[in-house]
């Protein structure tokens, strides 16, 4: 097979997808709105449960590694600074600026805080409430756990597990769009027949009219992949304590799930473009491809040992013998005879 | 250039060619000419290896259909204009032939001179960016027909050519088939237009499945029918019908109206003899000619109005 060949097809392919608004919008707009509505749907509620039921500071008991005492810091700028397990006892701390920090699991006591600005930062497991005098100290546009719940941890890394499986979507019902236009268009158009004249092999046109679908789609995918992860690590954050992106099953499922469910899409939609003469007709039929998605939600209802890293792989390897089983009919169909004698 | 041998083609139970046999040479123009479901289409199909035949073979320059990979080397050699233009509508004329000529293996440095020439040829060369979806059927299908010739084919199948075109466009589209048939080109014609076909063809094949007749047009009148002179006159007496009937070399004599209608072996040896006769027995001839047949005529009595 002549690769340049299919690279040729597969880049007016993508120059047409590029004049269809229909197609336009499937690949912007679905993934950006999935990448940001879903995130912004589950956590922001978690995170509003969350700070809601956190209740006043508490003491917290913690065995601080830096302790300050007696200390006086004044007129003191810190950026992206991080303060891990600190004592401050008995200090002053006045005039001074801190922003882009992290402070985590620390304590003032009996200290004096006086015209302090903590700006856009995250404050994890500490408390910062009892200085024996808090003057003029403000805390704006930052983020303060003063203590890690077990319940809200839970929940929310059961939500990263089951979230995953609506971009999981994205690579199984975007070509379905496409393939329809792709191949149905074409078929419609009868713009199939001079491409079927030029010397290039069946292989190189199924392979080069796949590829165009396949970059646009995990395109799409990955971007939405990356729009979502941004969201949710902000938002999960001040609930965990840490950025929980990218993590073992949203690696797995970008990188071997995602693209095995758009070649299973692909091949699939082939066969559905071969029966059908209606774009229409073939989006509704191909939409039932989103069937083994779902699965996977209700297997993440099931418990989290069904949405580990080794079931998402296990779960990769049957789909990829799905994939050989599909691309092989898809192959078998799409070539010169079967499509200007049989296909509809 | 051109050669097929006991080309059959089957679909299920029906028959769509039958045991074509057939020798186009090169630099010809060659009309396939037949009713609907004639298996022209079929013929051409299976001539740009685009479908195999059930039986037979046929061969395309030293290449046979269906074999690899004389299959790609054919597909090299020839330029398809299918019934239908089969453009990309959202894209323009010179993406739309970039393409093509890419896929054609036309090396970068030649393309954009080639496309070029192209549509300045066919007119179109202002509109190369606008996309092809707002054209007109007949600027589709010079587009088409530019597409077809992009890697500069040494023959080129043309299925209906001027199908569905205003007059003015398949005047176009003629026109530039004429220019195509000086460069010494091989065209294989398909068309139901056999005023086109008469006009642009060296040769024609009439077929209804199967092959009916071929030859060149002339050849073709001249094996179906007598030369008939027609004798336009004032008017016609039984003494003049009485006098050309007793000429040796007048067969079938009839009138059509005031017209005298002889066939004869010889018009450019026996029409003097005929006009003299005419005259001797008191008629006034107004004109003299020969009268035409055309490709029609022999269409009609060699296939029937029907398929």
């Amino acid at each position: 097979m002549r690769l340049n060949k299919a690279w040729i097809v597969a880049r007016k392919d993508m120059a047409e997808f590029k004049t269809n608004k229909y197609i336009l919008f499937t690949i912007v707009f679905m993934p950006m709105i999935m990448g940001v509505l879903i995130p912004l749907g589950y956590f922001l509620p978690i995170q509003l449960f969350a700070t809601e039921d956190s209740g006043p500071p508490r003491e917290i008991t913690l065995t601080p590694v830096t302790v300050y005492t007696n200390d006086e810091l004044t007129n003191g700028t810190y950026y992206n600074a991080n303060f891990t397990n600190m004592m401050v006892s008995n200090s002053i701390i006045e005039s001074s600026y801190i922003f882009d920090s992290t402070i985590i699991s620390t304590v003032v006591n009996n200290s004096i805080s006086r015209n302090v600005t903590f700006y856009n930062c995250v404050v994890t497991k500490s408390n910062l409430y009892n200085p024996a005098l808090l003057e003029d100290t403000v805390v704006a546009n930052s983020v303060i756990i003063r203590d890690e719940d077990p319940e809200v941890v839970l929940i929310t890394l059961q939500m990263l597990s089951f979230i995953l499986f609506f971009y999981m979507m994205i690579p199984a019902v975007t070509p379905t769009f496409i393939a329809s236009y792709s191949f149905v268009g074409e078929k419609n158009n009868r713009s199939l027949e001079p491409l079927l004249a030029t010397p290039t092999t069946d292989l190189e046109l199924f392979v080069g009219k796949t590829l165009a679908i396949f970059i646009v789609t995990m395109v799409a995918t990955w971007v939405a992949y990356i729009v979502s992860a941004a969201i949710v690590n902000i938002l999960a954050f001040p609930l965990l304590g840490y950025y929980p992106l990218p993590n073992g099953l949203w690696v797995v499922g970008f990188i071997m799930l995602a693209p095995i469910f758009c070649i299973l899409s692909i091949a699939a939609n082939i066969l559905i473009s071969s029966k059908v003469t209606d774009v229409r007709a073939s989006q509704q039929i191909g939409g039932l491809v989103v069937l083994p998605v779902l699965l996977f939600v209700f297997l993440t209802f099931a418990g989290p040992a069904f949405s580990s890293v080794w079931m998402m792989i296990i779960y990769s390897i049957i789909f990829l013998v799905a994939d050989v089983w599909l691309i092989y009919f898809s192959t078998k169909i799409f070539n010169r005879e079967e499509i200007l004698t049989k296909w509809k | 250039m051109i050669r097929t041998e006991n080309l059959t083609r089957k679909f299920g139970k029906v028959v769509a060619v039958e045991n074509l046999t057939l020798d186009v040479r090169k630099g010809e123009v060659f009309g396939f000419i037949g009713p609907n479901g004639a298996g022209k289409t079929t013929t051409v199909r299976m001539l740009c290896c685009l479908i195999a035949p059930t039986e037979g073979t046929a061969f395309i320059g030293d290449n046979e259909i269906n074999r690899d990979p004389d299959s790609l080397n054919i597909r090299q050699m020839v330029g398809l204009l299918p019934e239908s233009p089969g453009l990309y509508e959202r894209l323009s004329p010179y993406r739309n032939l970039d393409f093509f000529a890419q896929l054609y293996g036309v090396p970068r440095n030649k393309r954009e001179e080639r496309i070029k020439d192209l549509l300045q040829m066919l007119n179109m060369w202002k509109k190369r960016d606008e996309p092809v979806g707002t054209f007109s059927k007949g600027m589709k299908q010079k587009i088409a027909i530019a597409r077809a010739l992009v890697h500069d084919p040494e023959i080129l199948f043309l299925d209906e050519p001027t199908s569905g075109l205003d007059p003015r466009a398949a005047k176009t589209v003629r026109d530039f088939l004429s220019d195509l048939r000086r460069e010494g080109r091989t065209i294989f014609l398909n068309t139901h237009n056999l005023a086109e076909a008469e006009r642009l063809c060296d040769r024609v094949a009439l077929v209804n499945t199967k092959l009916v007749a071929v030859g060149s047009p002339m050849e073709l009148k001249r094996r179906y029918w007598k030369r008939t002179t027609q004798v336009q006159l004032k008017a016609i007496s039984p003494s003049i019908l009485s006098a050309v009937e007793a000429l040796p070399f007048a067969k079938n004599v009839r009138t059509q109206d005031s017209k005298l209608l002889v066939d004869v072996g010889n018009p450019e040896e026996d029409n003097s003899m005929l006009a003299q006769t005419i005259l001797a027995a008191g008629g006034k001839i107004q004109f003299i000619s020969e009268m035409e047949r055309t490709l029609e005529d022999v269409y009609l009595k060699l296939i029937g109005g029907g398929s």
